[in-house]
Protein backbone atom coordinates (compact mmCIF):
# COMPACT_ATOMS: atom_id res chain seq x y z
CA UNK A 1 0.00 0.00 0.00
CA UNK A 2 2.74 2.52 0.80
CA UNK A 3 4.08 2.24 -2.86
CA UNK A 4 0.50 3.27 -4.12
CA UNK A 5 0.55 6.18 -1.66
CA UNK A 6 4.12 7.28 -2.69
CA UNK A 7 2.73 6.95 -6.43
CA UNK A 8 0.14 8.93 -5.60
CA UNK A 9 2.22 11.98 -4.23
CA UNK A 10 4.59 12.49 -6.71
CA UNK A 11 2.10 12.35 -9.25
CA UNK A 12 -0.22 14.54 -6.75
CA UNK A 13 0.34 17.84 -8.92
CA UNK A 14 -0.64 15.98 -12.56
CA UNK A 15 -3.23 14.36 -10.49
CA UNK A 16 -4.90 17.78 -10.19
CA UNK A 17 -4.12 19.18 -13.21
CA UNK A 18 -5.39 16.41 -15.11
CA UNK A 19 -8.55 16.37 -12.93
CA UNK A 20 -9.01 20.22 -14.18
CA UNK A 21 -8.44 19.34 -17.96
CA UNK A 22 -10.43 16.08 -17.48
CA UNK A 23 -13.32 18.35 -16.21
CA UNK A 24 -13.42 21.08 -18.68
CA UNK A 25 -13.42 18.81 -21.57
CA UNK A 26 -16.25 16.64 -20.04
CA UNK A 27 -17.89 20.25 -19.87
CA UNK A 28 -17.33 21.14 -23.27
CA UNK A 29 -18.13 17.56 -25.25
CA UNK A 30 -20.14 16.52 -21.92
CA UNK A 31 -24.33 15.78 -21.61
CA UNK A 32 -26.09 18.98 -22.31
CA UNK A 33 -28.15 18.28 -19.25
CA UNK A 34 -25.30 18.13 -17.32
CA UNK A 35 -24.05 21.59 -18.58
CA UNK A 36 -27.52 22.81 -17.99
CA UNK A 37 -28.05 21.87 -14.23
CA UNK A 38 -24.15 23.28 -13.92
CA UNK A 39 -25.33 26.67 -15.31
CA UNK A 40 -28.35 26.62 -13.08
CA UNK A 41 -26.30 26.00 -9.66
CA UNK A 42 -23.66 28.64 -10.64
CA UNK A 43 -25.92 31.25 -11.82
CA UNK A 44 -28.60 30.40 -8.80
CA UNK A 45 -25.59 30.61 -6.32
CA UNK A 46 -23.16 33.08 -7.63
CA UNK A 47 -25.54 35.42 -9.85
CA UNK A 48 -28.98 35.41 -8.81
CA UNK A 49 -28.50 37.41 -5.49
CA UNK A 50 -26.90 39.77 -7.69
CA UNK A 51 -29.71 40.26 -10.12
CA UNK A 52 -32.15 40.61 -7.07
CA UNK A 53 -29.86 43.73 -5.76
CA UNK A 54 -29.59 45.12 -9.40
CA UNK A 55 -33.64 44.51 -10.02
CA UNK A 56 -34.41 45.90 -6.93
CA UNK A 57 -31.93 48.64 -7.85
CA UNK A 58 -33.43 49.29 -11.20
CA UNK A 59 -37.14 49.16 -9.54
CA UNK A 60 -36.53 51.87 -6.77
CA UNK A 61 -35.23 54.28 -9.93
CA UNK A 62 -38.67 53.57 -12.02
CA UNK A 63 -40.56 54.33 -8.76
CA UNK A 64 -38.52 57.52 -8.47
CA UNK A 65 -38.93 59.00 -11.36
CA UNK A 66 -42.72 57.66 -11.96
CA UNK A 67 -42.98 59.76 -8.81
CA UNK A 68 -41.18 62.53 -10.48
CA UNK A 69 -43.66 62.36 -13.22
CA UNK A 70 -47.09 62.06 -10.87
CA UNK A 71 -45.55 65.14 -8.57
CA UNK A 72 -45.18 67.25 -12.65
CA UNK A 73 -48.17 65.82 -13.24
CA UNK A 74 -50.15 66.92 -10.59
CA UNK A 75 -48.57 70.02 -10.33
CA UNK A 76 -50.08 70.56 -14.28
CA UNK A 77 -53.37 69.10 -12.72
CA UNK A 78 -53.37 71.93 -9.98
CA UNK A 79 -52.81 74.18 -12.25
CA UNK A 80 -55.41 73.31 -15.24
CA UNK A 81 -58.00 73.25 -11.76
CA UNK A 82 -56.89 76.64 -11.14
CA UNK A 83 -57.39 78.18 -14.53
CA UNK A 84 -60.74 76.09 -15.06
CA UNK A 85 -61.55 77.26 -11.61
CA UNK A 86 -61.70 80.94 -13.05
CA UNK A 87 -62.68 80.40 -15.84
CA UNK A 88 -66.05 78.43 -13.84
CA UNK A 89 -66.17 81.85 -11.44
CA UNK A 90 -65.97 84.36 -15.16
CA UNK A 91 -68.34 82.55 -16.61
CA UNK A 92 -70.88 83.02 -13.52
CA UNK A 93 -70.10 86.25 -13.44
CA UNK A 94 -70.72 86.57 -16.87
CA UNK A 95 -74.06 85.08 -16.54
CA UNK A 96 -75.09 87.02 -13.90
CA UNK A 97 -74.22 90.17 -16.22
CA UNK A 98 -76.19 88.67 -19.15
CA UNK A 99 -79.57 89.38 -16.96
CA UNK A 100 -78.66 92.88 -16.97
CA UNK A 101 -80.36 95.80 -18.46
CA UNK A 102 -78.70 99.38 -18.48
CA UNK A 103 -80.43 102.30 -17.49
CA UNK A 104 -82.84 103.62 -20.07
CA UNK A 105 -80.53 105.87 -22.81
CA UNK A 106 -77.02 104.05 -21.88
CA UNK A 107 -75.02 101.64 -23.50
CA UNK A 108 -72.92 98.99 -21.53
CA UNK A 109 -69.20 98.89 -22.63
CA UNK A 110 -67.88 96.10 -21.07
CA UNK A 111 -63.98 96.29 -20.17
CA UNK A 112 -62.01 94.21 -17.81
CA UNK A 113 -59.56 95.67 -14.96
CA UNK A 114 -56.16 95.80 -15.44
CA UNK A 115 -55.24 97.38 -11.90
CA UNK A 116 -56.28 98.74 -8.74
CA UNK A 117 -54.70 101.20 -6.80
CA UNK A 118 -55.05 101.09 -2.90
CA UNK A 119 -54.77 102.96 0.47
CA UNK A 120 -55.89 100.55 2.92
CA UNK A 121 -58.99 100.34 0.84
CA UNK A 122 -58.81 100.06 -3.20
CA UNK A 123 -59.20 103.55 -4.58
CA UNK A 124 -59.02 103.43 -8.56
CA UNK A 125 -58.49 101.39 -11.11
CA UNK A 126 -57.44 100.94 -14.22
CA UNK A 127 -59.52 99.38 -17.36
CA UNK A 128 -58.40 98.15 -20.70
CA UNK A 129 -61.20 100.87 -22.56
CA UNK A 130 -60.15 104.41 -23.12
CA UNK A 131 -61.02 107.02 -25.52
CA UNK A 132 -61.09 104.72 -29.04
CA UNK A 133 -63.95 103.17 -27.12
CA UNK A 134 -65.71 106.22 -26.82
CA UNK A 135 -65.19 106.45 -23.11
CA UNK A 136 -65.29 109.64 -21.75
CA UNK A 137 -64.20 111.52 -18.12
CA UNK A 138 -67.20 111.39 -15.61
CA UNK A 139 -68.97 108.32 -17.59
CA UNK A 140 -70.30 106.10 -14.54
CA UNK A 141 -69.04 102.81 -14.52
CA UNK A 142 -70.61 99.61 -12.91
CA UNK A 143 -70.99 95.81 -12.33
CA UNK A 144 -73.98 93.64 -12.14
CA UNK A 145 -73.55 93.99 -8.16
CA UNK A 146 -74.25 98.02 -8.76
CA UNK A 147 -72.11 101.43 -8.62
CA UNK A 148 -68.85 100.87 -8.74
CA UNK A 149 -67.29 104.57 -9.58
CA UNK A 150 -66.72 107.13 -12.32
CA UNK A 151 -64.04 107.92 -15.11
CA UNK A 152 -61.52 110.01 -13.95
CA UNK A 153 -58.81 109.81 -16.65
CA UNK A 154 -59.01 108.64 -20.52
CA UNK A 155 -56.32 107.49 -22.55
CA UNK A 156 -56.57 105.93 -26.13
CA UNK A 157 -56.62 102.69 -25.09
CA UNK A 158 -57.24 102.54 -21.05
CA UNK A 159 -59.09 104.79 -18.43
CA UNK A 160 -58.71 105.22 -14.64
CA UNK A 161 -61.93 104.53 -12.32
CA UNK A 162 -62.64 106.63 -9.55
CA UNK A 163 -63.97 103.88 -6.83
CA UNK A 164 -66.69 105.01 -4.40
CA UNK A 165 -64.37 103.69 -2.02
CA UNK A 166 -62.06 106.75 -2.69
CA UNK A 167 -62.86 109.62 0.34
CA UNK A 168 -63.21 112.43 -2.65
CA UNK A 169 -65.84 110.40 -4.46
CA UNK A 170 -69.36 111.21 -3.52
CA UNK A 171 -72.52 109.85 -4.91
CA UNK A 172 -75.85 111.70 -4.56
CA UNK A 173 -78.34 108.74 -3.28
CA UNK A 174 -81.92 107.93 -2.34
CA UNK A 175 -83.03 105.55 -0.28
CA UNK A 176 -85.12 103.04 -2.22
CA UNK A 177 -88.23 102.35 0.58
CA UNK A 178 -88.80 106.24 1.54
CA UNK A 179 -87.45 108.01 -1.46
CA UNK A 180 -85.51 110.48 1.23
CA UNK A 181 -82.19 111.47 0.26
CA UNK A 182 -78.35 111.99 1.01
CA UNK A 183 -74.75 111.82 0.12
CA UNK A 184 -73.43 108.56 0.35
CA UNK A 185 -69.12 109.19 1.16
CA UNK A 186 -66.59 106.59 1.86
CA UNK A 187 -64.37 107.00 4.81
CA UNK A 188 -61.19 105.21 5.49
CA UNK A 189 -61.57 104.25 8.93
CA UNK A 190 -65.91 104.47 9.05
CA UNK A 191 -66.35 102.76 5.78
CA UNK A 192 -69.62 103.83 3.70
CA UNK A 193 -72.10 106.34 4.79
CA UNK A 194 -75.05 108.96 4.40
CA UNK A 195 -73.71 112.16 4.68
CA UNK A 196 -75.80 114.51 6.00
CA UNK A 197 -78.98 112.94 6.39
CA UNK A 198 -81.67 114.58 8.34
CA UNK A 199 -82.71 113.48 11.79
CA UNK A 200 -86.38 113.35 10.95
CA UNK A 201 -84.92 111.35 7.89
CA UNK A 202 -86.90 107.77 6.97
CA UNK A 203 -84.18 105.17 6.99
CA UNK A 204 -83.84 102.06 8.65
CA UNK A 205 -81.60 99.15 8.64
CA UNK A 206 -81.80 96.52 5.72
CA UNK A 207 -83.23 99.55 3.23
CA UNK A 208 -81.95 99.75 -0.33
CA UNK A 209 -79.92 102.70 -1.24
CA UNK A 210 -79.57 103.59 -5.03
CA UNK A 211 -78.35 106.59 -7.13
CA UNK A 212 -80.83 109.34 -7.23
CA UNK A 213 -79.20 110.95 -10.95
CA UNK A 214 -79.15 114.28 -9.36
CA UNK A 215 -75.35 115.76 -9.87
CA UNK A 216 -75.38 115.03 -13.78
CA UNK A 217 -72.70 112.21 -13.35
CA UNK A 218 -74.22 109.00 -12.07
CA UNK A 219 -77.85 108.13 -13.65
CA UNK A 220 -80.36 107.58 -11.15
CA UNK A 221 -81.72 103.46 -10.35
CA UNK A 222 -77.77 102.37 -9.50
CA UNK A 223 -77.37 100.64 -6.41
CA UNK A 224 -75.05 101.63 -3.72
CA UNK A 225 -75.54 99.89 -0.58
CA UNK A 226 -77.96 98.49 2.14
CA UNK A 227 -77.86 100.59 5.41
CA UNK A 228 -76.30 98.51 7.98
CA UNK A 229 -77.16 100.80 11.15
CA UNK A 230 -78.90 103.91 11.39
CA UNK A 231 -78.26 105.83 15.11
CA UNK A 232 -80.26 109.32 15.71
CA UNK A 233 -78.20 110.93 18.48
CA UNK A 234 -80.15 113.48 20.53
CA UNK A 235 -79.79 117.06 19.88
CA UNK A 236 -77.76 116.15 16.83
CA UNK A 237 -79.45 117.63 13.07
CA UNK A 238 -78.15 114.48 11.31
CA UNK A 239 -78.37 110.44 11.65
CA UNK A 240 -75.66 108.07 11.87
CA UNK A 241 -76.37 106.07 8.53
CA UNK A 242 -73.64 102.95 7.77
CA UNK A 243 -73.76 101.62 4.47
CA UNK A 244 -72.76 98.43 3.02
CA UNK A 245 -71.31 98.75 -0.47
CA UNK A 246 -73.35 96.22 -2.97
CA UNK A 247 -70.17 95.82 -4.81
CA UNK A 248 -67.15 94.02 -3.49
CA UNK A 249 -64.51 96.49 -4.23
CA UNK A 250 -62.05 93.68 -3.45
CA UNK A 251 -62.43 91.38 -5.88
CA UNK A 252 -63.26 93.74 -9.48
CA UNK A 253 -62.83 92.00 -12.56
CA UNK A 254 -65.35 93.16 -15.32
CA UNK A 255 -66.99 96.29 -15.34
CA UNK A 256 -69.12 97.96 -17.56
CA UNK A 257 -68.77 101.59 -18.63
CA UNK A 258 -72.08 103.13 -18.76
CA UNK A 259 -72.30 105.49 -22.19
CA UNK A 260 -74.94 107.74 -23.28
CA UNK A 261 -76.80 107.01 -26.51
CA UNK A 262 -76.13 109.63 -28.98
CA UNK A 263 -79.73 111.25 -29.07
CA UNK B 1 -11.42 29.42 5.63
CA UNK B 2 -9.06 29.29 2.05
CA UNK B 3 -11.79 27.93 0.57
CA UNK B 4 -14.43 30.21 2.24
CA UNK B 5 -11.79 33.18 0.23
CA UNK B 6 -11.76 31.53 -2.84
CA UNK B 7 -15.97 31.77 -2.68
CA UNK B 8 -16.03 34.95 -1.99
CA UNK B 9 -13.79 35.64 -5.11
CA UNK B 10 -16.51 33.94 -7.30
CA UNK B 11 -18.94 36.01 -5.14
CA UNK B 12 -17.25 38.76 -6.59
CA UNK B 13 -16.80 37.70 -10.06
CA UNK B 14 -20.88 37.30 -9.98
CA UNK B 15 -21.19 41.01 -8.43
CA UNK B 16 -19.01 42.35 -11.15
CA UNK B 17 -20.63 40.95 -14.22
CA UNK B 18 -24.47 41.26 -13.22
CA UNK B 19 -24.01 44.81 -11.97
CA UNK B 20 -20.35 46.72 -11.93
CA UNK B 21 -19.34 45.62 -15.74
CA UNK B 22 -21.88 47.93 -17.68
CA UNK B 23 -21.23 50.71 -15.20
CA UNK B 24 -17.47 50.80 -15.02
CA UNK B 25 -17.52 49.63 -18.84
CA UNK B 26 -15.75 52.47 -21.18
CA UNK B 27 -16.21 52.20 -25.24
CA UNK B 28 -16.44 48.68 -25.01
CA UNK B 29 -13.53 47.93 -23.08
CA UNK B 30 -14.52 46.96 -19.61
CA UNK B 31 -12.30 45.03 -16.80
CA UNK B 32 -11.60 40.96 -16.81
CA UNK B 33 -12.13 40.71 -13.15
CA UNK B 34 -12.20 37.11 -13.69
CA UNK B 35 -8.85 36.48 -15.66
CA UNK B 36 -7.49 39.43 -12.85
CA UNK B 37 -8.47 37.31 -9.99
CA UNK B 38 -7.10 33.90 -11.43
CA UNK B 39 -3.92 35.55 -11.96
CA UNK B 40 -3.57 37.33 -8.77
CA UNK B 41 -4.03 33.55 -6.94
CA UNK B 42 -1.39 32.31 -9.43
CA UNK B 43 1.23 35.47 -7.84
CA UNK B 44 0.45 35.44 -4.71
CA UNK B 45 -0.83 31.25 -4.30
CA UNK B 46 -0.21 27.78 -5.63
CA UNK B 47 -0.17 26.35 -8.49
CA UNK B 48 -3.07 24.01 -7.75
CA UNK B 49 -5.02 27.15 -6.24
CA UNK B 50 -4.65 28.90 -9.61
CA UNK B 51 -6.00 26.15 -12.00
CA UNK B 52 -8.98 25.17 -9.74
CA UNK B 53 -9.84 28.38 -8.77
CA UNK B 54 -9.34 29.07 -12.43
CA UNK B 55 -11.54 25.99 -13.35
CA UNK B 56 -14.43 27.39 -10.77
CA UNK B 57 -14.08 31.16 -12.36
CA UNK B 58 -14.72 30.33 -15.67
CA UNK B 59 -17.96 28.05 -14.88
CA UNK B 60 -18.95 31.10 -12.66
CA UNK B 61 -17.82 33.14 -15.97
CA UNK B 62 -19.67 31.30 -18.74
CA UNK B 63 -22.51 30.35 -16.21
CA UNK B 64 -25.29 31.75 -18.32
CA UNK B 65 -24.21 30.57 -21.61
CA UNK B 66 -23.55 26.48 -20.88
CA UNK B 67 -21.96 25.60 -24.51
CA UNK B 68 -18.89 27.98 -23.94
CA UNK B 69 -18.59 26.91 -19.66
CA UNK B 70 -16.36 23.89 -20.70
CA UNK B 71 -13.88 26.29 -22.74
CA UNK B 72 -13.95 29.52 -19.95
CA UNK B 73 -13.20 26.63 -17.33
CA UNK B 74 -10.48 25.22 -19.18
CA UNK B 75 -9.03 28.43 -20.27
CA UNK B 76 -8.83 29.88 -16.77
CA UNK B 77 -7.60 26.90 -15.36
CA UNK B 78 -4.86 26.79 -17.68
CA UNK B 79 -4.21 30.59 -17.45
CA UNK B 80 -3.43 30.30 -14.21
CA UNK B 81 -1.58 26.89 -14.58
CA UNK B 82 0.59 29.45 -17.06
CA UNK B 83 1.49 32.74 -15.27
CA UNK B 84 1.78 30.49 -11.82
CA UNK B 85 4.99 28.84 -13.96
CA UNK B 86 6.10 31.99 -15.75
CA UNK B 87 6.21 33.78 -12.42
CA UNK B 88 8.20 30.67 -10.66
CA UNK B 89 10.25 30.08 -14.08
CA UNK B 90 11.34 33.57 -14.70
CA UNK B 91 11.10 34.63 -10.69
CA UNK B 92 9.51 37.68 -11.07
CA UNK B 93 9.19 39.90 -8.25
CA UNK B 94 9.13 43.38 -9.04
CA UNK B 95 5.76 44.70 -9.36
CA UNK B 96 6.19 46.11 -12.70
CA UNK B 97 6.89 42.09 -13.80
CA UNK B 98 3.62 41.58 -12.11
CA UNK B 99 1.76 44.20 -13.87
CA UNK B 100 3.52 42.81 -16.94
CA UNK B 101 2.24 39.48 -16.23
CA UNK B 102 -1.55 41.16 -15.50
CA UNK B 103 -1.69 42.60 -19.17
CA UNK B 104 -0.32 39.57 -20.65
CA UNK B 105 -2.35 37.04 -19.35
CA UNK B 106 -5.83 38.68 -19.19
CA UNK B 107 -4.55 39.96 -23.17
CA UNK B 108 -4.49 36.21 -23.43
CA UNK B 109 -7.86 35.30 -21.54
CA UNK B 110 -9.24 38.24 -23.72
CA UNK B 111 -8.26 36.70 -26.76
CA UNK B 112 -8.94 33.48 -26.31
CA UNK B 113 -12.70 34.60 -25.57
CA UNK B 114 -12.57 36.22 -28.66
CA UNK B 115 -11.97 33.23 -30.34
CA UNK B 116 -14.39 30.93 -28.17
CA UNK B 117 -17.44 33.48 -29.04
CA UNK B 118 -16.46 33.69 -32.80
CA UNK B 119 -18.50 36.02 -34.64
CA UNK B 120 -17.17 39.10 -37.11
CA UNK B 121 -14.66 41.68 -36.76
CA UNK B 122 -12.36 39.83 -35.13
CA UNK B 123 -9.46 42.12 -35.67
CA UNK B 124 -11.52 45.28 -34.66
CA UNK B 125 -12.73 43.16 -31.77
CA UNK B 126 -9.19 42.48 -30.56
CA UNK B 127 -8.39 46.18 -30.54
CA UNK B 128 -11.44 47.64 -29.11
CA UNK B 129 -12.26 45.23 -26.91
CA UNK B 130 -9.38 43.09 -25.96
CA UNK B 131 -6.16 45.15 -25.73
CA UNK B 132 -8.10 48.32 -24.52
CA UNK B 133 -9.43 45.79 -21.89
CA UNK B 134 -5.99 44.19 -20.78
CA UNK B 135 -4.89 47.81 -20.51
CA UNK B 136 -7.92 48.54 -18.47
CA UNK B 137 -7.77 45.58 -15.99
CA UNK B 138 -3.75 46.20 -15.59
CA UNK B 139 -5.09 49.95 -14.34
CA UNK B 140 -6.18 47.96 -11.98
CA UNK B 141 -3.74 45.92 -11.07
CA UNK B 142 -1.67 48.68 -10.71
CA UNK B 143 -3.69 50.05 -7.74
CA UNK B 144 -4.49 46.67 -6.51
CA UNK B 145 -0.42 45.60 -6.52
CA UNK B 146 0.64 48.99 -4.82
CA UNK B 147 -1.88 48.81 -1.83
CA UNK B 148 -0.93 44.61 -1.61
CA UNK B 149 2.88 45.59 -2.07
CA UNK B 150 2.87 48.38 0.33
CA UNK B 151 4.11 50.55 -2.18
CA UNK B 152 1.12 52.70 -1.25
CA UNK B 153 -0.36 52.38 2.59
CA UNK B 154 -3.35 54.47 4.26
CA UNK B 155 -0.80 56.18 6.56
CA UNK B 156 1.08 57.12 3.65
CA UNK B 157 -1.74 58.47 1.93
CA UNK B 158 -2.67 60.21 5.12
CA UNK B 159 0.57 61.83 5.33
CA UNK B 160 0.40 63.45 2.15
CA UNK B 161 -2.75 65.30 3.60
Amino acid sequence: MNWISNLFSRYWRNVHLGTVVLLSILLIIGIPAINKFVSEVAVGIFYYPFFKVESSIVELVDVRNESRELRQMLVESSVKISALEEQMRENERLRAVLGFDPPPGYDLVPAKVISVSSDKVPISAVINKGSQDSVRVNQAVINEDGLIGRIVEVMPDFSTVQLLTDPANRVAVRVTESRDMGIAKYGISEGMYLDNFPIQGRVEPGNTVISSGLGGVYPGGLKVGTVRSVKRPEDAPFCDVKLDPTANFYSLDELFVLRSQPR
Amino acid sequence: MKVIAYILYLFLIGLYQVIFRDITGIYGASINLAAFIVLAVAIYKSELAAAWFGFAAGVVLAAGNPPLMGWQALALALLGVFAYNVKERLNLESLYAKILLIFGGVLLHNVVTLLIDGGDAFLYRLVSESLTGAVYTSALAIVFFLFKEEVVTPAKVKSVF
